[in-house]
């Protein structure tokens, strides 16, 4: 185990998942690399179809990468063997979207809890109920109201913080947050989007943050990864991506959103048209057929992540110029 | 009139020529009431509103503040066992609340028209699209079949779909949620409706798709002069789409102002609240959002006084006793808000007006 801070907790190269239905091969995700820093928040952003959830679920090994390598420490978790996974995947725990569906009805508050708990032999009797306690307090319920309900006695906000709860019970090193806030309220998202950035600090978390929504991801993001039909097209400083986006698709995207402010100009939708299918998509860049640059290069040769200022990383052969943004 | 877009290639108007301007909609101190298990629900207390011919206009709020029912309310589609409604809806002159099922269904589609949220569950599964454009076409214009059909495929290329043709033929399954939200609003716009419903229309399609969606939204009224309610949860959608803006809070309107002045000038502290905890691409990352503590109230037993004074930070002794009223601003008269403590510049005598920066 390196003491280096520069070294990633965790190190995706070249990831690969494909479904094969009915004779058709989905390729969800095709050739995703990158790092997770200790203690960073990655956001991983893109619309529907684009592969992040898939991406997030192979990094915890949920679903098995097609190929690829997820390594976490010095553990690479795709080949090591069943057992190792299981004892790995403790330190790597997921967060879904749907916070009703993703508990289980029939259980009470305090088992749900400690589930992890009681498959690891870990805590029993009173040590149980001490870290239960702890636990609901730490995501702001309390825990002698909560402990004995069930979770439909609760409303959406309440059940994420019972899934975070759950995740955080056997102190994982990584937390993987697929669309957490999406099916939430405005003003319950901001209590659980401040609720991950306290107990990151807590708890000394680093977190890999998938979401459609640009703005949430910028506001809890470190490092924001941009992806779309199973390929990252830009990697940046949250702040830095945001201002002088290079890449076309991530440029488009952030003309599309819509900001809070009256006095906005009104741009037209810089987008046509949808993403090509996944099961048959372009050669060369997957974006060009909706890009605004794209020449032949584009259709024969795969653009590669290349860092084009430091910590700035893009897939273009012609990246935005940081002055022709466009509106 | 732009020449360049197919406009009325649908023959929206069956002869009368229309106003463009005037009063179109007013609604007056509407109250939909919901039978539930525990007792009456008030969904919607006491609303009231008007809207001009080509306007927008924007009812915000979240999960559970009525704004669709609202929406309904208006248009007279709700189930008619368990609801009550009261109050009135005047719709060009004519009063739609008690009105019989013969004069509402002679405005549904040809004078009012809704773009539901889900596409999916409002399209008939088993009938081809072009045919479900067709339907309301004959319908309401009595057009003969095949004239309707190809105003069907008119219609669908004015929505922006490629190869409408070939389109017309699919079923809802075979499109996306974008192409599908364009058939819904291909359906809404068939027959030239007055006044456009839209409840969430773009909830659950992707930014570039939205983005896409609310443009032709907005062609389509500029081109029809036609009036709109836009539904949603996100103020950012309404903020530079809308005329004026109604904030809704457990069924009631607590703040209603023409959009610029809503922004500009908040009175509310819920309005407030909903703009401060909205996450901001403007701000820098990590930036700490300000939360409204817990949820809003139970509708069925709404406490006494303003039902957002358990959450409201500026709270007092007063808004948990006596419920605030909408009043107008007195600085701005079109500006309503319903508060003891409102935020913002109050001063009736301040000359300037001035927006504050809350």
């Amino acid at each position: 185990m390196s003491l280096d801070a520069a070294a990633p907790l965790l190190t995706v190269r070249d990831l690969h998942v494909s479904f094969t239905r009915g004779g058709h091969t989905v390729q969800a995700v095709s050739g995703v690399s990158f790092d997770l820093f200790a203690g960073e928040t990655l956001g991983l952003v893109g619309e529907s179809g684009c592969g992040k959830s898939t991406t997030g679920r192979a990094v915890a090994r949920v679903i098995a990468p097609t190929s690829g390598s997820v390594v976490l420490g010095d553990i690479d978790l795709t080949t090591c063997r069943p057992s190792v996974l299981r004892r790995e995947r403790t330190r790597l725990q997921m967060i879904f979207q749907d916070p009703i569906s993703s508990l289980n009805p029939r259980r009470r508050v305090r088992d749900i809890v400690a589930e992890p708990l009681d498959i690891w032999h870990s805590a029993k009797g009173q040590e149980r109920t001490r870290i239960v306690t702890e636990m609901l307090e730490a995501v702001g319920l309390d825990p002698v109201l909560a402990a004995p309900c069930y979770p439909r006695q609760f409303s959406g906000g309440q059940c994420q913080r019972i899934s975070i709860a759950r995740a955080l019970v056997m102190r994982p090193k990584i937390l993987i947050c697929d669309e957490m806030v999406s099916a939430l309220d405005v003003s319950i998202q901001a209590q659980i989007l401040n609720l991950v950035e306290d107990l990151k600090a807590a708890y000394g978390l680093t977190v890999l943050f998938i979401a459609h929504d640009l703005a949430v991801v910028k506001n809890v993001s470190d490092r924001v990864a941009v992806m779309y039909l199973g390929r990252l097209c830009e990697v940046a400083g949250a702040d830095e991506l945001y201002r002088s986006p290079r890449h076309h698709y991530t440029n488009a995207l952030l003309a599309s959103a819509v900001e809070l402010d009256p006095d906005a100009p009104r741009t037209h939708a810089p987008l046509q048209g949808e993403p090509p299918s996944p099961l048959n998509p372009p050669s060369g860049c997957r974006f060009r057929t909706r890009c605004p640059r794209a020449e032949e290069r584009c259709a024969t040769e795969v653009p590669e992540l290349r860092e084009v200022e430091p910590g700035h990383l893009v897939a273009c052969h012609f990246p935005v110029e940081i002055r022709d943004r466009a509106a | 009139m732009s020449t360049s877009a197919p406009d009325t290639a649908v023959a929206p108007d069956t002869g009368t020529e229309r106003p463009t301007t005037g009063e179109l909609l007013e609604v007056t101190d509407l109250r939909t009431t919901i039978r539930t298990s525990r007792g009456p629900l008030v969904a919607v207390d006491g609303v009231s509103l008007r809207l001009n011919r080509g306007e927008t206009l924007g009812i915000v709020g979240e999960s559970g503040s009525g704004k669709t029912v609202l929406s309904r309310s208006i248009m007279g589609l709700l189930p008619g066992r368990g609801t009550m409604l009261s109050g009135s809806v005047r719709f060009d002159g004519q009063e739609l609340v008690g009105a019989p099922e013969s004069l509402l269904r002679s405005i549904w589609g040809p004078r009012i028209a809704m773009v539901f949220q889900d596409p999916m569950t409002s399209l008939n599964p088993v009938h081809r699209i072009g045919r479900q454009i067709a339907e309301t076409l004959r319908l309401h214009l009595k057009l003969s079949k095949k004239v309707a059909n190809q105003s069907a495929v008119t219609l669908l290329a004015q929505v922006g779909i490629p190869s409408p043709e070939l389109r017309a033929r699919n079923y809802p399954i075979e499109l996306s949620g974008g192409m599908r939200q364009r058939v819904m609003i291909a359906i809404a716009l068939a027959c030239g409706p007055e006044l456009l419903l839209a409840d969430e229309p773009t909830t659950g399609l992707d930014v570039t798709i939205q983005a896409q969606i609310l443009d032709l939204l907005a062609e389509a009224q500029r081109m029809r002069h036609m009036a709109m309610i836009f539904v949603t949860h996100d103020l950012g959608i309404v903020a530079t789409r809308t005329d004026q803006i109604m904030v809704m809070y457990a069924g009631r309107a607590v703040e209603f102002a023409p959009t610029h002045q809503l922004f500009a000038n908040v009175r509310m502290p819920y309005t407030e609240a909903l703009l401060h905890s909205t996450p901001r691409m403007a701000n820098p990352s990590h930036t700490r959002l300000a939360a409204i503590d817990g949820r809003p109230p139970d509708l069925v037993s709404r406490p006494l006084g303003c039902s957002f004074a358990a959450r409201c930070p500026y709270a007092q002794d007063k808004c948990r006793e006596e419920s605030p009223t909408l009043v107008a601003d007195a600085a701005e008269p079109d500006h309503f808000y319903a508060c003891w403590y409102p935020r913002g510049s109050s001063t009736p005598v301040d000359p300037q007006g001035a927006p504050s920066v809350a």
